[in-house]
């Protein structure tokens, strides 16, 4: 089951939780979307303003979340939201699990730089769900959130690999097509590419038991730099897009080129992501 | 695929017991006097590690006089060494001649020369790269001429690892039909050997003169090619694994440094632009672990896949190793850049390994062509 939602609610939920929402996970009946980011809270996830206040036994969430993709295929969203205003930073927060439909919730998309439309911003009116729907009950919500992206990151990763080498090749054929593979600076890069894919299939063989912050990052940056690569191999066919009536397409490399920028900052910027290796795994003290 | 990838006790064992040899004998105190010498190791050390470790003779056959362990096991002693700089001709001997012999499928020639090379009575090394600084067979102009029962070399060799001290000389010729693996004395007539004043005084370096000089051929002449490959893709992962060890002690000297140095009335460390550095370390480090391991791994498999991952192997740890010393220089700001810290010692180390075996570019175009592109 690869269900960020479905691993908190394991580790954090109740028994009575475990047994009502991961049941309508595993058959389908709710396909969750996660509401954490907002537009002034984004490396700075624990500062999020979104409000949730008890009503009698209901949380009543007002606020405004984005960056939330596959809201269009969900039913239902999961939340991180503060539900106590004098608590201190980490302790004042909530996870409640939100029906997203006649809810007060509305939904605007988010065009990106590609020009597709994969995410959304969610606006939160007076939105309610039972108190039930806290899950690891009310100000414990950051511990909540921290396995979700745990769980959300290690999910990626064997995957990743297969897809990367599918793009390298295709790649390979392409600099074949446009008689750049002769060129010694592409094969340097081409060379270059191939090895950073191996180091992270061996990675993941090697270090599979291993804090992996740091294979994630190897892998995002790499990828951002593939798509860098992959443009300045077609040369001047990258300055024009695929004829289209209307909107903007990106053909398949200059998708890779403009969506890869999004690797280094949607699950924690590269910088956050090396403040995070160098107080957790090499023990560097942290700010004052 | 190599699976399994996880080191037995036994191998923790022999890094920890590596750890530990290199701590006692080999502090900085050491590396530096012996640096200062000519020969550049410390003899009664050289038996130590033959006779109580059985080091040199790690990867040799049994049927040879060796333990018959596997490459994982050399890697891990080489990352050990690497480390601590140990000043000995072990690359040399062990990763370097005791590898040709063995590629070379010459059982004559093994039985002659790994034996003692297991005992730690014969340092060896391997004499391929000339002045042109090339180290294939393509860079070869020396040559051989066979005069009666025995072989006469005329030429020269350069930027040979321990060329001055080793008893044994595994030359690389070219007889007219192809390239020859030689065997040369240390001492033998028409052969002058001289030191070279190294940019990286840890590793010594020899040029060699071979003018009418004697020499048994090893293998059948001509047919040294495709063993010299295999060999030359074994010394590369080697080098590879000595390359982590230096990478990651880098690593280490600048986080225990972050943690203690004091500006600005905090620990250096807690600010971002040091802590951002030494995770890039650790990214760089990581990687090459992963690639220098996946290697070894793949020598111990028998794996087709060694002479990609050879190059891949070696590129990645060079620029690590580069990179992991250039930044722990620049975190230890003025003392780093002193005679006595021993940042500078792992600065030398680090870019002569990048440019010994070939450069990261010429092994970026060999991985090219090993995968066809």
């Amino acid at each position: 089951m690869q269900s960020p939602v479905g691993a908190a609610i394991i580790v954090h939920g109740t028994d009575e939780q475990r047994a009502h929402f991961l049941q309508r996970i595993a058959d389908g009946t709710d396909v969750y979307c996660q509401g954490f980011a907002e537009p002034d809270h984004g490396s700075d996830l624990a500062g999020v303003e979104t409000r949730g206040e008890v009503d009698a036994d209901e949380l009543v969430i007002t606020g405004h979340k984005v960056w939330t993709s596959g809201a269009d295929q969900a039913n239902a969203i999961y939340v991180l939201c503060r539900t106590d205003a004098n608590a201190p930073r980490y302790h004042n927060l909530s996870y409640v699990l939100l029906p997203l439909h006649e809810n007060n919730i509305e939904l605007r998309p988010l065009r990106v730089m590609s020009g597709a439309s994969g995410y959304f911003e969610v606006l939160f009116d007076g939105a309610r769900a039972p108190l039930s729907n806290v899950i690891g009950g009310l100000g414990n919500g950051w511990r909540v959130a921290m396995t979700t992206l745990e769980f959300e990151r290690v999910g990626q990763s064997m995957a990743r690999v297969l897809e990367y080498e599918r793009e390298f090749w295709e790649l390979v054929e392409t600099a074949r097509c446009y008689g750049r593979h002769q060129d010694p600076l592409v094969r340097q890069q081409l060379a270059w590419a191939y090895a950073q894919i191996q180091i992270l299939r061996y990675s993941d063989l090697i270090q599979a038991s291993q804090p992996r912050t740091w294979i994630d990052t190897f892998a995002n940056e790499y990828h951002r730099r593939f798509g860098e690569i992959a443009v300045d191999i077609l040369g001047a066919d990258a300055l024009v897009r695929p004829a289209q009536p209307e909107g903007y397409v990106p053909s398949g490399w200059q998708e890779v080129f403009l969506s890869s920028r999004a690797d280094t900052i949607t699950t924690g910027t590269r910088e956050i992501q090396r403040t995070i290796i160098a107080e957790r795994m090499l023990g560097l003290p942290a700010e004052p | 695929m190599p699976t399994g990838m996880v080191f037995t006790e036994e191998q923790e064992e022999l890094r920890r017991t590596l750890r530990r040899f290199c701590e006692s004998r080999s502090p900085s105190v050491e590396v530096r006097r012996l640096m200062q010498t000519t020969d550049g190791y410390n003899p009664q050390v050289w038996q130590q590690m033959a006779s109580q470790l059985g080091l040199q003779g790690l990867a040799i056959p049994e049927r040879y006089g060796g333990a018959g362990l596997g490459y994982i096991e050399l890697a891990i002693a080489l990352e050990e060494m690497g480390r601590a700089l140990f000043c000995a001709p072990y690359f040399a001997t062990v990763a370097m001649a005791a590898n040709a012999l063995v590629s070379s499928e010459d059982d004559d020639a093994c039985a002659m020369y790994l034996p003692s090379i297991a005992t730690g009575e014969t340092i060896a090394t391997l004499a391929l790269a000339e002045d042109s600084g090339r180290w294939d067979e393509d860079g070869v102009s020396l040559t051989a001429q066979q005069s009666g029962s025995t072989w006469l070399l005329d030429g020269h060799k350069s930027f040979v690892v321990d060329g001055a001290i080793a008893h044994l000389l595994v030359v690389v010729a070219g007889t007219g039909s192809g390239v020859s693996l030689f065997a040369v004395e240390g001492e033998a007539s028409g052969l002058t050997r001289t030191p070279l004043p190294t940019l990286d005084q840890t590793r010594k370096l020899a040029r060699l003169e071979f003018a009418r000089t004697p020499a048994r051929l090893i293998g059948a002449e001509g047919a040294a090619g495709p063993g010299l490959s295999r060999t030359l893709d074994l010394t590369a992962i080697a080098l590879a694994a000595e390359e982590v060890g230096g990478a990651q002690r880098c690593l280490d000297m600048s986080v225990d440094y972050a943690k203690v140095r004091y500006q600005f009335g905090r620990p250096i460390g807690s600010f971002q632009a040091i802590k951002h550095k030494c995770a890039d370390m650790l990214l760089q480090v990581e990687s090459a672990r992963s690639a220098a391991q996946y290697a070894a791994q793949a020598v111990a498999d028998g794996s087709p896949e060694v002479p990609a991952v050879a190059s891949l192997a070696k590129a990645t740890c060079s620029d690590a190793y580069f990179f992991a010393a250039a930044e722990n220089i620049q975190i230890h700001g003025g003392i780093g850049f002193t005679w006595d810290h021993d940042a500078q010692l792992y600065f030398k180390r680090a870019k002569s390994s990048q440019l010994f075996l070939g450069d990261t570019a010429y092994h970026r175009e060999h991985l090219a062509q090993r995968l066809g592109i």
